[in-house]
């Protein structure tokens, strides 16, 4: 799971109490880019007596200065507010694996990370997968071996498998079950999730 | 006996190829849009307070706290919103129409008062963000007059116990009389008399969630007196008709979006109440609004299916054939009636005399509904681990049993389009090498480690009946495929456009599919059943031969011109029952020491008629009995008997199986085609769990020689078994 740097370790649940005022900097630091939603509906009401804090991320091979609310997940600043909708929100409690992302290379669930304890760290999304329209090994051999039936939690399924292959490039079945267990499939495309993984192994999948 | 031959299925072009997903790239690449990825300008967010307790009488709600938050748009009680979900609790559980609507006395509403199970809606917020609208909940007070409660469909039926509807405790039937559902054949007693044996036993079932990925969602936005709703549904037709009767506005005036949609299995059929109350919100607050329901929520708060009692009485011949089977069953269905609580499966027996009564009771546990292959994995469960267990009584080999004994359709009973399931039985029994896995004797391996096979078989609905389907030619030879279908997993979209490349006679590149918005799509009869493929595939074929006619006739259409063909086609069977077959296959090994089962091997054989795609079809059987397992070994949404609280509502609580739990399933198709349903096409989707939990319970018995009569098996219960 994910390092956290010294000043930002604190639980959620006991954040999400209200206990976490000591984060309260920068509140009025001025948001760049088109960081605030478009709409205006999840943060247009300027309650001042919601902390906030600027980070500095790298979300998919880009740096951005973001202005978020310390009570913000990671998903809920990568869905509401980057309209990065390809991760998913299946339990919001960090048991089913939907919203995995990669944080510095390696799987977390997104649910159970503040936005702001991204703050100097990459994050990679299931949008940042392909590059230059080229479809990842592991998306294609997902497609080949019908991996999404429901595709809820392929994206989570997909970012779980990079980050084993990132760090085994040649797993067994077993090491692919291992490295994919935290990520639930109530369709139980189990078999085909494993097959594409060892597939896209196979075929030199980074 | 009648039995038609299976003629082996003509090879077609397009159909029968495996076939990645017409949508696979949306699908991978987190661009494919589900309800909760939607957002309109203004949007506002919702949460909804729900009811602490199993039973309870709301004296007083203040919202005086609540409403002063600032951000606060609009708060729905039941005090200020009456709507009846009319397809939430329905007398008879049927899917409800307009009369029933009407006369039923349980009524529904998206609020009561009382609140009936730990999880009822007291009250809905909107509010300019979640934060807002989950603090608002919090400065909500209720004053609940607490009430007593009880949980177990039995002891509802009790003399005292309390009565959660002024009628009593038995859930009456669509037209409000106070009878379990009961079904007969022969004369039961007299089978009794003349059946060398007679057995009888207890089996239950538990309460187990749909459990979907996706929690349910959905955006509601007014322009004027024009409702738009996203949200995640199984039917976009149906939901479309049953939001317009439930908020009493022209089916014309309600718009249902659902493109990509995270699993349902049944959760998601017709409306559900967050569709009205966000609909009600979002015209209380003037502004779009989004609910969102929590991972809790969507376990106690929407349904699963619902727990059964079976007690089974079976009279059999010394040489195995079975003379009576009575079934006396009790279906707990929560407070409010969303489905029929049947119980399925002593119909798939020859069995000259039967007798089947079931009650589907109200308890102040959470609701029961739609649950893939909603009566019969239960039932199978109860009743083929009952056959089961007479085959070992009379010393047969079960696989011989059912030979015996399985539905054949023989005598006087209506005959099937096809049958295969002795095929079924024989060739699964060979690829599974039962003779080399099964025990005779039961429980017989040495050691603490031991192993053993169980089988069991089905057959399942695959009716004809109505559907839609537009498609039009542009003059770049595009077609365009309309039909109101929601991909909810099984993968309807690519479906829909392999039987239109087939019927037109072009490559699958040349179609496209219009699918999941009612403004824009034809009736279609939802995704449930296991309909789709066989009922909208059959009106994408007649819409394809109606388009060929229009080129014959007028040619290919030219610069900004189309060429459409329609159809709406009503099939019916002609005296005939059509059903998917199937028989499942398992060996499983059991740790005596720890109570572990885990499954070695699992070979499934499924008659679905001729399979469109086998890539996707392959994947359905293959997640269905990965299901089952489930089903069989840990899935339990427990309560707790003192104070009526659920447990264990969530993914780890319920325990569904995860990639290391999960088996290697082997899928073996027997393709037929009836010459009915779209070239031959049976259901798949949903017959793949109905064997599964009985096949596993069987299995467990042969490794350590001791029923397991209640799901699910877990650890306790077998150490239990052994003590």
């Amino acid at each position: 799971m994910s390092k956290n740097k010294s000043k930002k370790k604190i639980s959620r649940r006991k954040f999400l109490k209200g206990t976490g005022a000591a984060f309260a900097v920068a509140t009025a630091a001025p948001a760049l880019e088109a960081q605030r939603p478009a709409n205006g509906s999840a943060s247009a009401v300027a309650d001042a007596s919601v902390p906030r804090t600027t980070i500095r991320v790298v979300i998919n091979g880009a740096e951005r200065r973001i202005e978020v609310e310390d009570r913000w997940t990671l998903v809920e600043l990568l869905r509401d507010h980057l309209q990065l909708t390809g991760t998913k929100i299946g339990c919001d409690r960090g048991e089913c694996g939907a919203c995995t992302v990669l944080l510095d290379g390696k799987p977390v669930y997104s649910c159970s990370n503040l936005a702001v304890w991204a703050d100097g760290r990459s994050v990679q999304t299931v949008e940042g997968l392909a590059e230059d329209g080229r479809l990842d090994p592991l998306q294609r051999s997902f497609i080949e071996h019908d991996g999404p039936q429901c595709g809820f939690c392929t994206s989570g399924q997909l970012m779980a498998a990079k980050g084993l292959l990132t760090r085994n490039p040649r797993p067994t079945a077993d090491d692919v079950r291992a490295g994919l267990t935290g990520n639930l499939c109530r369709c139980s495309n189990y078999n085909r999730y494993v097959e594409a993984v060892l597939a896209a192994a196979k075929g030199g999948a980074r | 006996m009648r039995r038609q031959t299976n003629a082996p299925v003509k090879p077609l072009k397009t159909i029968g190829h495996p076939t990645p997903r017409i949508d696979a790239v949306a699908r991978v690449t987190g661009k494919a849009a589900y309800s909760g990825d939607v957002r309109l300008p203004g949007m506002l967010y919702a949460r909804v307070l729900r009811s602490p307790h199993p039973h309870a009488r709301i004296r007083r709600i203040d919202l005086s706290r609540a409403l002063a938050l600032p951000g606060v748009k609009a708060i729905l009680t039941h005090e200020n919103c009456k709507v009846v979900w009319g397809a939430g609790g329905i007398s008879g559980g049927l899917q409800y129409n307009d009369e029933i609507k009407k006369i039923t006395k349980h009524r529904r509403y998206a609020f009561n008062n009382p609140v009936r199970f730990v999880g009822d809606p007291v009250a809905a917020v909107a509010a300019v963000n979640r934060h807002v609208a989950e603090e608002a909940l919090r400065l909500i007070e209720v004053d609940y007059e607490v009430l007593g409660f009880v949980l177990e469909p039995e002891e509802a039926l009790k003399p005292g116990a309390v009565q959660i509807w002024p009628e009593g405790n038995l859930s009456p039937t669509a037209q409000n009389q106070l009878q379990p559902q009961q079904t007969r054949r022969g004369n039961v007693e007299e089978g009794f008399r003349t059946a060398d044996l007679v057995f009888e036993d207890r089996y239950s079932t538990a309460f187990v969630h749909n459990a979907q990925m996706e929690p349910r969602v959905c955006l509601a936005s007014w322009d004027a007196d024009k409702l738009t709703l996203y949200t995640p549904t199984q039917g976009i037709s149906n939901c479309r008709s049953d939001t317009a009767r439930d908020l009493g506005i022209p089916e014309a005036k309600v718009q249902i979006v659902c493109q990509y949609m995270g699993g349902g299995f049944g959760n998601k059929n017709q409306n559900q109440d967050a569709d009205l109350i966000t609909a009600m919100l979002a015209k209380e607050a003037g502004a779009p609004v989004k609910l969102e329901l929590s991972r809790k929520e969507d376990f106690i708060g929407v349904h699963g299916r619902w727990p059964t009692v079976q007690y089974y009485k079976v009279g059999v011949s010394r040489d195995g054939v079975l003379k009576a089977i009575q079934l006396r069953g009790y279906s707990g269905m929560g407070p409010y009636r969303k489905n029929s609580g049947s119980i399925g499966g002593i119909d798939l027996y020859q069995c000259p005399n039967i007798e089947r009564v079931v009650y589907p009771v109200y308890t102040n546990k959470t609701v029961s509904g739609n649950f893939r292959g909603p009566e019969y994995p239960q039932g199978f469960y109860g009743i083929e681990s009952m056959m089961d267990d007479v085959a070992y009584k009379l010393k047969m080999d079960p696989v011989d049993f059912i030979l015996k004994n399985m539905t054949r359709k023989s005598n006087d009973e209506v005959p099937y389009t096809n049958y295969s399931l002795e095929e079924c039985m024989r060739r699964g029994a060979e690829a599974f090498e039962w003779k080399k896995r099964w025990r005779p004797q039961p429980g017989s391996d040495p050691g603490p480690i031991k192993r053993g096979a169980g089988v069991s078989f089905m057959a399942f609905r695959s009716a004809l009946g109505r559907s839609n389907a537009e498609i039009r030619l542009d003059a770049k030879g595009q077609y365009t495929v309309f039909v109101g279908v929601t991909d909810v997993g099984p993968g309807a979209k690519t479906t829909m456009a392999m039987i239109a490349s087939e019927a037109l006679g072009v490559p699958l590149s040349k179609v496209q599919v219009v699918w999941g918005d009612t403004d824009r799509c034809p009736y279609s009869v939802g995704e449930s059943g296991s309909r789709t493929t066989i009922q909208t595939g059959q009106a994408v074929i007649e819409a394809a031969e109606a388009l060929k006619r229009q080129i014959a006739e007028k040619g290919s259409p030219k610069g900004q011109n189309t060429l459409a063909g329609s159809a709406s086609p009503n099939p019916s069977l002609e005296g005939k029952v059509r059903a998917a077959f199937g028989a499942h296959f398992v060996e499983v090994e059991v740790d005596t020491e720890l109570g572990r089962v885990r499954v070695l091997k699992y070979v499934t054989v499924h008659d679905s008629g001729r399979i469109i795609n086998p890539l996707t079809a392959t994947s359905q059987i293959k997640g269905g009995a990965t299901m089952g397992i489930g089903m069989a070994l840990h899935e339990d949404l427990l309560y707790d008997r003192r104070n009526g609280q659920p447990l264990t509502a969530g993914f780890y609580g319920a325990r569904i199986l995860t990639h290391r739990d999960a088996p290697e399933i082997e899928v073996i198709f027997i393709e037929s085609d009836d010459g009915y349903g779209p070239y031959g096409a049976k259901s798949i989707g949903e017959s793949s769990k109905v064997p599964a939990v009985a096949a596993v319970a069987n299995a467990v018995f042969n490794a350590i020689g001791r029923r397991m009569k209640d799901l699910p098996i877990t650890r306790d219960k077998i150490l239990g078994a052994l003590a």
